[in-house]
């Protein structure tokens, strides 16, 4: 299923959905690289991914569903939660056709209920020596559940996701979660983060290799070496930019110390102006060291969906683009952060709305066979307490 | 197929809507036509076929705003039509989706959605105002006494390992005073509590400690500081301190904050829907402020029980009002860092308070 040849030109050539041209590129012609041998001449098709989905809509329906939440003391979240879901899957189109999320609230809820009361018994068993074994029997049953958690979640996930008909599926094994979601988190915690790039690459694999849409296959091409790249570039950010900033600010510091008759050797922290400056000096160094991990971080996420998705490819006849630009991404999370935090979370629908568009706006399908012809396939079983442990306790998922 | 769909009387009930057909088997999307009329729903593909079903056989997904509607069938296929207004009809008329239809009138209006941001607002701001500190008062009266020692015992561990408090430099006689002090008051105050007071020196290590300072841990243990003996000027100042810490023991104020701080962050965690990421991080600002907000109103309710007693035994408040201007000048004053994050804001408004009691009282 592998097909180095298959075109990977950025320039997206956009007919109007539908209609096929023919492709531009060197293809193979060997039929055994194609599911359907009687097509002997391959014609590429790229269909842009469009979203059509509007703040202003989104805002009503985000701020009437948290105000039910709110007074139906959260009774009805998985409701809310799953109806925003599906505004955004519903304005998700590609080729004439939109996503459908469908999920059911009333097994959210239910699994909602459970993590959080094992969340409440948690935080509660903290507090008492008594009951201490308690909390660390939740969260030693919750480290060696986690990777199962996260495969039921994204079982859960694809089997609620439906595009012309046909549900996606995931049928990752439980022994595959536990060696990328387990094995290589331990792994990379163990070498100190040197290994966190390939847990990645072994997260991202599984995820792919696993999603089915009918009975199409998903399947990544993609690396290690790249993922090192990305995380390098990430931690170039965050220590480039956290000494342009401590350098200046650190001599302004001991210019200021000397300037003011300051000694270094006495520490003369009584007096009060020194105390106070230094307190703040700390504090905001703090808070601009948590920015830039949050800045880094976003790089990376960025930089890795888009290296997926231009690895991705379905049932060896559709491949995934990206052309979003990763920097650009930080910079409208950040912006978002920043608006959201003046609004008191007033924005956040604006937000939501505003990554998305230019996230799904610089992604599209390419495909050497019509969209038509998928099959279905066998949906696997689903549980929402995958979902609901993964949504509550925001275990990233990467995409 | 026969076609069914010449005049006939029962036209005015029927409705129709074009879409798409998917079989459920292959992404193929086929030109369609709903029909639908009475118990009975139709799709037409083109002339040469036709599959039906019973209205209770129709699974129907609640309308989103700009999104498709969708009907989906017992074997799996589909419909999906951009023609809302059809399939509005055909529900309200068998009575489907009644609740999310509700919401989706009340998301379709600005003014529904003004009233949502006020409403959601008014509800947080109640439940964070009044809620919670009901909540965790009630669950604070309710947590029993055994429970109330392990506090104690864990604080005292903390303060000691991290140098805060030492060992007091007092006299045995001075100390023995003291005790007695706090016998009388707990003696008044009551309770299953197991009070006793620890005298301690509040800067083991130089100025990094507690300073002048008194607290009580939640089973009734008084923590008191050789700076805070050493500030005051006559004794009644002590006791009105020991009684002020009496109240915040028998009103539970110690473990009535815990369940405070965890019932914020869970808050929190529905708000932004998540445990770990720096939304929540964010949110700490405000939770620190309510938190103040809260501890100010225990301190009010500490004083206010303090007053009782000094009113009964020294019909005045002035001992307490005098040691408080005096930590308060103490702190505030050059020689120390200003307490930023201190629990014990507002001495003014406290001693304006005393004295409005005592005035009371006359």
């Amino acid at each position: 299923m592998t097909d180095p040849a298959l075109p990977r030109a950025p320039e997206p050539t956009v007919p109007a959905p539908g209609t096929a041209v023919p492709g531009r590129h060197d293809l193979p012609s060997g039929p055994e690289r194609l599911p359907a041998p009687e097509r002997a001449a391959p014609q590429v098709t790229t269909y842009p991914v469009s979203f059509t989905g509007s703040a202003g809509e989104y805002f009503r329906l985000w701020i009437v569903n948290a105000a039910l939440s709110v007074v139906t003391l959260g009774i009805y979240l998985p409701w809310a939660r799953v109806r925003n879901r599906q505004y955004f899957y519903g304005h998700t189109w590609v080729d004439g056709h939109n996503f459908e999320y469908r999920a059911n609230p009333l097994k959210l809820l239910r699994s909602y209920v459970v993590v959080g009361a094992l969340f409440g018994a948690y935080t509660l068993s903290q507090q008492s020596e008594r009951w201490w074994w308690l909390s660390a029997l939740i969260a030693l049953a919750f480290a060696l559940l986690y990777p199962w958690l996260v495969a039921q979640s994204m079982r859960f996930q694809a089997v609620n996701t439906t595009h012309r008909g046909l549900r996606f599926h995931f049928d990752g094994s439980v022994k595959g979660a536990y060696v990328a979601y387990g094995a290589a988190n331990v792994a990379a915690s163990l070498s100190g983060g040197l290994a966190l790039p390939w847990a990645w690459f072994m997260q991202r694999r599984y995820q792919v290799n696993n999603l089915s849409y009918g009975s199409a296959r998903g399947n990544f091409r993609g690396d290690v070496a790249p993922m090192y790249l990305i995380a390098l570039t990430g931690v170039g950010l965050l220590v480039g930019a956290g000494l342009l900033l401590a350098v200046p600010a650190v001599v302004a510091l001991v210019a200021w110390m000397a300037g003011s008759g300051f000694d270094l050797d006495s520490m003369d922290w009584e007096s009060l102006g020194s105390g106070l400056f230094f307190f703040i000096f700390l504090a905001v160094g703090y808070v601009i060291l948590i920015a830039l991990n949050g800045v880094a971080w976003q790089y990376v996420r960025a930089a890795t969906m888009r290296y997926v998705l231009n690895n991705t490819e379905l049932g060896g006849v559709v491949r995934a683009g990206a052309t979003f630009n990763p920097w650009r991404v930080v910079w409208i999370t950040v912006s978002n952060g920043a608006a959201q935090l003046l609004t008191l979370g007033l924005a956040t629908p604006w937000a939501d709305i505003r990554r998305n568009r230019y996230l799904l706006e610089g992604v599209s399908v390419r495909a050497i066979a019509s969209l038509d012809d998928f099959a279905g396939g066998a949906g696997g079983p689903e549980s929402a307490l995958g979902e609901a442990a993964t949504e509550l306790l925001d275990i990233g998922l990467g995409f | 197929m026969p076609d069914l769909t010449g005049p006939d009387p029962a036209a005015t009930d029927s409705l129709t809507a074009q879409g798409v057909f998917f079989d459920g088997r292959s992404s193929r999307d086929h030109p369609a036509t709903l029909l639908l009329d009475g118990d009975q729903v139709r799709v037409r593909l083109g002339a040469q076929a036709e599959h039906h079903w019973r209205a209770d056989q129709v699974t129907l997904e609640a309308a989103l705003p700009g999104v498709r509607r969708s009907l989906s069938f017992p074997d799996g296929s589909r419909f999906e039509t951009p023609d809302d207004a059809a399939i509005r009809a055909w529900e309200q008329r068998h009575g489907r989706n009644r609740l999310l239809g509700g919401v989706r009138r009340l998301e379709s209006s600005w003014g529904t959605a003004l009233g949502a941001v006020a409403v959601t607002g008014a509800v947080l701001w109640a439940f964070v105002t009044f809620g919670v500190p009901a909540l965790a008062r009630q669950a604070a009266a309710v947590t029993p006494v055994g429970v109330l020692a392990t506090f104690d015992r864990e604080t005292l561990q903390v303060l000691e390992g991290q140098n805060l408090i030492g060992p007091s430099e007092l006299s045995a006689a001075r100390q023995a005073q003291l005790q007695a002090a706090l016998r009388d008051v707990s003696g008044w105050a009551g309770g299953p509590y197991g009070y006793r007071l620890l005298l301690r020196d509040g800067e083991p290590a130089g100025s990094s400690g507690l300073g002048a300072n008194a607290f009580a841990l939640p089973n009734g243990t008084v923590v008191m500081t050789d700076q805070l003996v050493a500030l005051a000027r006559s004794d009644r100042e002590l006791v009105g301190v020991l009684a002020h810490e009496a109240g915040h023991v028998t009103q539970r104020h110690g473990l009535a904050s815990v369940y405070q701080a965890l019932g914020l962050s869970l808050i929190v965690t529905a708000l932004t829907g998540d445990i770990v990421s720096a939304t929540t991080f964010a949110a700490a600002v405000p939770v620190a402020l309510v938190q103040g907000g809260y501890s100010r109103a225990a301190e009010t309710q500490s004083d206010e029980v303090a007053a009782r007693f000094m009113l009964e035994r020294y019909r005045t408040t002035r001992p307490l009002q005098a040691i408080l201007a005096r930590l308060e000048a103490q702190d505030g004053g050059p020689g120390g860092v200003p307490d930023l994050l201190g629990t014990h804001p507002g001495t003014d408004a406290r001693i304006e308070h005393l004295k409005q009691l005592e005035d009371a009282a006359r």
